[in-house]
């Protein structure tokens, strides 16, 4: 662009944010006498409708053809204003901010020395603006296409939300059958509606849906690509059963040598399941699985004079040949809803979850009291090799949650409930039984929540304020060692049956998908949205967004209002069928850049590869950026030792006048 | 050392109809000097030397050969190009590699185990240079000198290279054909140097860098003579933006030296080129072996050992112990 520049300065007053610590005046005035400025202009909300339209009409009247907004962090309102330009017929990439808001007003207190910063930040600001570049934003087409990672209720209620819209899902989960935690829950607080009685309908939907490709037993391998344009290559796990002639009739589970013999994972480990199995009966799709790992003909080549579930199998469908097999499609957003793994019990050894069969967890307490769980809904334990129904029963909340100790600071949210909706479901089976629950605070948040903790009181639980020390052995009774915060009493009490109520934890294998789809962790380790409070099921991934506990323990409820708000923001590209491409993309010189590739290693995007070009006859590689990928972050430009790569609107030359105008060089 | 092996050899590489030539050393014109030399024939294979004079690193030339524009319907020579390489050389062929600065099918290299070069500036104050030539070769313990028809035995601490005190790679990492035996690793030392400095306090190191950088005459000679410094278009000769002014002075030759440490940050092959072209004897072996240790000490990464391994500053291991970070 050759044009003069004819600057326009805008200095917002923010209410009183900014004006109470910065002379907004002053600044203004002195913006007045900076190279090439044609006018500055102060406004109490420069974001407003007729802070705005000020912009608007110097770039109309005034002949205004770069503009600096002098406010807050660009992050909110730099799309605000870019519009704005956009509006009066500028190119929106003209555009400046300095931030005397967050780097000057809010962290000065001193009115004199706060207007100086500010000057300093405007005169860096007009320093750059005049360097910048017209870009142009580019748009390509999506695949209208969903995957969803994970078959819990967040994944199911996030792929049956996208494929009722009428778009293709891919719906991949860990496990042979979707319905995840929530399949394993007895019942739902605060309603007391059975878990399985409401999951299961939505399973069979995802399974029958005509837009829904459901994939059990599967992994995502790999991702790559960008929003709109996602490849994805999943590994379907050999079953060793032929999913098509598997009738589900369960005649090999229990012909299996291994019967009974291997702890259930559905069960939390409580019954015992064979080498082929059916994780619960509910299980969808009813079809059946070896385990590789347990199999003995598949371990050890040989199990007995052959297989027993071949030879009672009456569809043929056991095949010990069978491979893994990849499938490859491509999708346009990626909803990832890959829950939660609970806080291991044994990390916290005064509870002697690990010495003492009957110290249990709130899950293994969800298997005992289901209908279909190993008991078949009866509360019964073994103490000393005798099954008895426990009187005296105990729980313990916080276990893994709220404690610095095993690295988790956070509330886990369900656990003061799903206490409550044991204790009651306890008493109800139970009715002659003594329950406490040993408790830091209640934390009844949710609707129905505080109704259903009194109710659960006053049908006779005990809530005692204190946080257990030590759980020990005496006779057949364990020996809860706590202190009664509330009236300062260190107490011993005797019980059959101790529950922990452990916390939610992100998933073990967290970091395969952190690799997979380059998410971020917050501190809690769970994955990290893009904003706490506008984006919440957003990533800084464009195109991936979350749904359900992978984010953060939350309950069902909440669990699946994020997923429909997750599903209702990956239908956005996918009904639109396009996408954007940011425009402050890198640009690589192709005749300094040596093709050494550091810049492809460093792109947190895979934004970059290494293309041969012909130089002068010689053919040489060199960087080149795919711009629908690049988020501009600049890390390559830090790499680079040869500098043949800068975002731009952030290139040298336009950073170090700005560098400069702040005084810092000469 | 068998030079009859590796003349033989050179002329067989040579002879190829893929090679275009091979780089070693050849006697200079006077006294203890070396050239590089480029075989072009089979003929010019019977000048090679390998002695403790050859101390060059010829990997330097791979990557310093011009690229001339190839008339239009003419194919680019692809003709591979050999290497005599010592241990460290081939250190920086391996970076080279890992950089994608040259390409494996594009050299051929004829790797010579080292017993130790000798620092020149050591062997002239003892044996001061004259006109006619000197040769040196290894013996037990030391070097052996004949000059003048004479023949004078030295010890080995006294005129090895401080490059050579502390190498751990005497053979070469990375080679196509090797001549001669495998040398015995020996017992390095400590690096001293470096120790030394790091004990001293912040206004000690300032001042004793202050002292080096003042002697800077900022002729590159440094940067000319480093194997990885090759950037077509290096930022040190940019217009603009100008990173490094061009004044000579304290103030700006530090900002050359650092800029030019950090560049070889991870990626120093350890071979001391730099330190021995420099004609005012500035330590910069001192700058690059510290940045080194930090990188092997903080991250056990190594510059040019593996040519498989992913170059340091473009790689990120998330079980990195970061000791360093609040």
């Amino acid at each position: 662009m050759t044009e003069k520049p004819k600057l326009g300065v805008y200095i917002c007053h923010c209410g009183i944010n900014i004006a109470s610590t910065v002379d907004v005046e002053a600044v203004t005035e002195f913006a007045k006498g900076l190279p090439n400025v044609i006018v500055a202009r102060n406004y109490a909300y420069m974001c407003s409708d007729p802070g705005q339209l000020l912009i608007k009409n110097d770039i109309k009247e005034e002949g205004v053809n770069r503009v600096v907004v002098a406010s807050c962090s660009p992050r909110m309102h730099e799309p605000t204003f870019r519009k704005a330009l956009q509006e009066a017929g500028l190119n929106p990439f003209f555009l400046e901010m300095a931030n005397i808001r967050e780097h000057c007003s809010w962290v000065h207190g001193d009115r004199e020395e706060a207007t100086a910063k500010a000057r300093r930040l405007v005169a860096a600001a007009v320093a750059k603006v005049r360097q910048l570049e017209p870009l142009e934003e580019r748009e390509v087409d999506a695949e209208p296409a969903a995957l969803v990672i994970g078959g819990g209720i967040a994944g199911i209620q996030a792929a049956l939300d996208i494929a009722d819209a009428g778009f293709k899902v891919y719906l991949v989960e860990k496990t042979p059958s979707v319905g995840g935690r929530m399949a394993q829950l007895d019942k739902t607080f605060p309603t007391l509606d059975c878990s399985a009685c409401i999951l299961t309908p939505k399973m069979v939907d995802t399974a029958s849906h005509p837009n829904i490709q459901l994939m059990t037993y599967s992994e995502v391998e790999e991702v790559s690509g960008y929003i709109g344009n996602f490849d994805v290559k999943v590994r379907k796990k050999a079953r060793y059963v032929d999913f098509d002639k598997c009738t589900g009739c369960g005649e090999c589970a229990a012909a299996c040598r291994m019967a009974n013999r291997i702890p259930n994972e559905f069960d939390a480990g409580m019954g015992k399941r064979s080498a082929i199995y059916l994780p619960f009966p509910q299980a969808v799709p009813a079809k059946y699985t070896i385990d590789p790992e347990n199999c003995l003909y598949l371990t050890r080549g040989k199990c007995g004079k052959g297989p027993k579930c071949a030879e009672v199998c009456r569809a043929g469908a056991i095949n010990f040949e069978q491979q893994d097999e990849i499938v490859e499609f491509k999708v346009g957003a990626i909803v990832v809803a890959t829950g939660f793994d609970v806080f291991e019990a044994r990390k916290k050894p005064e509870y002697g979850y690990a010495d003492y069969p009957n110290v249990i967890t709130g899950l293994e307490m969800e298997r005992l009291v289901s209908a279909s769980g190993p008991t078949g809904g009866q509360i019964k334990i073994k103490v000393e090799d005798e099954e008895i129904v426990p009187k005296e029963i105990a729980f313990i909340q916080c276990v893994g949650s709220r404690d610095k100790s095993v690295g988790n600071e956070y509330c886990s949210r369900v656990c003061c409930m799903y206490t409550a909706k044991q204790a009651h479901l306890v008493k109800d089976k139970i009715p002659d039984a003594n329950v406490r629950v040993y408790y830091m605070d209640v934390r009844a948040f949710g609707k129905g929540f505080e109704e259903f903790y009194d109710r659960v009181r006053r049908e006779g639980i005990h809530y005692i304020r204190g946080n257990p020390s030590e759980i020990f052995k005496r006779g057949s009774k364990l020996v809860i060692k706590v202190e009664d915060t509330l009236t300062a009493t260190p107490m011993e009490d005797e019980v059959d049956l101790v529950v922990l109520a452990v916390g939610l934890e992100p998933r073990q294998d967290v970091r395969k998908i952190i690799d997979l789809l380059r998410l971020s962790q917050s501190p809690d380790l769970f994955f990290l949205e893009a904003h706490p409070k506008l984006r919440p099921v957003d990533t800084a991934t464009d195109g991936v967004f979350l749904a359900g506990c992978c984010q953060g323990p939350k309950d069902i409820p909440d669990t699946v209002a994020q997923a429909k708000g997750a599903a209702s923001s990956a239908m956005i590209p996918l009904a639109r069928g396009k996408v954007k491409i940011g425009a402050q993309v890198a640009t690589v010189n192709e005749n300094t850049c040596r093709g050494c590739g550091f810049c492809v290693e460093i792109c947190p995007y895979s934004a970059i590869e290494l293309v041969a070009v012909n130089r002068f006859g010689h053919p040489v590689q060199v960087a080149r950026v795919n711009e629908a990928l690049c988020k501009g972050c600049g890390s390559c430009s830090a790499g680079c030792l040869s500098d043949s790569i800068q975002p731009k609107s952030f290139r040298d030359r336009q950073i170090l006048p700005q560098i400069a105008a702040l005084g810092v060089m000469r | 050392m068998d030079l009859e092996k590796l003349r033989k050899t050179a002329a067989e590489i040579v002879s190829r109809d893929d090679v275009k030539y091979l780089i070693g050393w050849r006697p200079g014109s006077f006294g203890y000097r070396v050239s590089p030399c480029f075989v072009q024939d089979a003929a010019g294979a019977e000048e090679l030397i390998f002695s403790p004079l050859c101390a060059s690193n010829l990997a330097t030339y791979l990557t310093l050969v011009e690229k001339l524009p190839v008339p239009r319907g003419e194919e680019p020579d692809r003709r591979k190009v050999a290497l005599l390489v010592k241990g460290c050389d081939s250190r920086a062929v391996v970076q080279l590699l890992v950089e994608k600065g040259i390409e494996r099918e594009q050299v051929i290299l004829v790797g010579l185990p080292c017993r130790g070069v000798v620092d020149l500036n050591l062997l002239q104050q003892k044996y001061p240079e004259g006109l006619e030539k000197g040769e040196l070769s290894w013996q037990e313990g030391g070097f052996q000198l004949i000059r003048n028809g004479e023949t004078a035995t030295i010890p080995r601490e006294e005129i090895l290279a401080e490059k050579c005190r502390l190498c751990r790679y005497p053979n070469p990492v990375l080679s196509d054909v090797t001549i001669g035996d495998p040398v015995e690793p020996w017992e390095t030392e400590a690096d001293r140097g470096v120790e030394e400095l790091e004990q001293k306090s912040v206004e000690e190191r300032w001042d004793y860098w202050e002292e080096q950088f003042s002697k800077c005459i900022r002729c590159y000679s440094c940067r000319n003579a480093c194997p990885l410094c090759y950037c077509d278009d290096c930022i040190l000769d940019r217009l603009n933006p100008i990173w490094i002014n061009r004044a000579v002075n304290f103030s700006e030759n530090t900002a050359f030296h650092l800029a030019r440490a950090f560049h070889l940050g991870g990626r120093c092959a350890e071979c001391g080129e730099c330190e021995r072209a420099c004609p005012m004897n500035i330590p910069l072996g001192k700058l690059n072996r510290k940045l080194a240790k930090e990188v092997r000490e903080k991250y056990g990464y190594e510059a040019g050992v593996d040519p498989e391994a992913k170059p340091f500053l473009a790689s990120y291991n998330p079980n990195d112990p970061e000791e360093f970070i609040l």
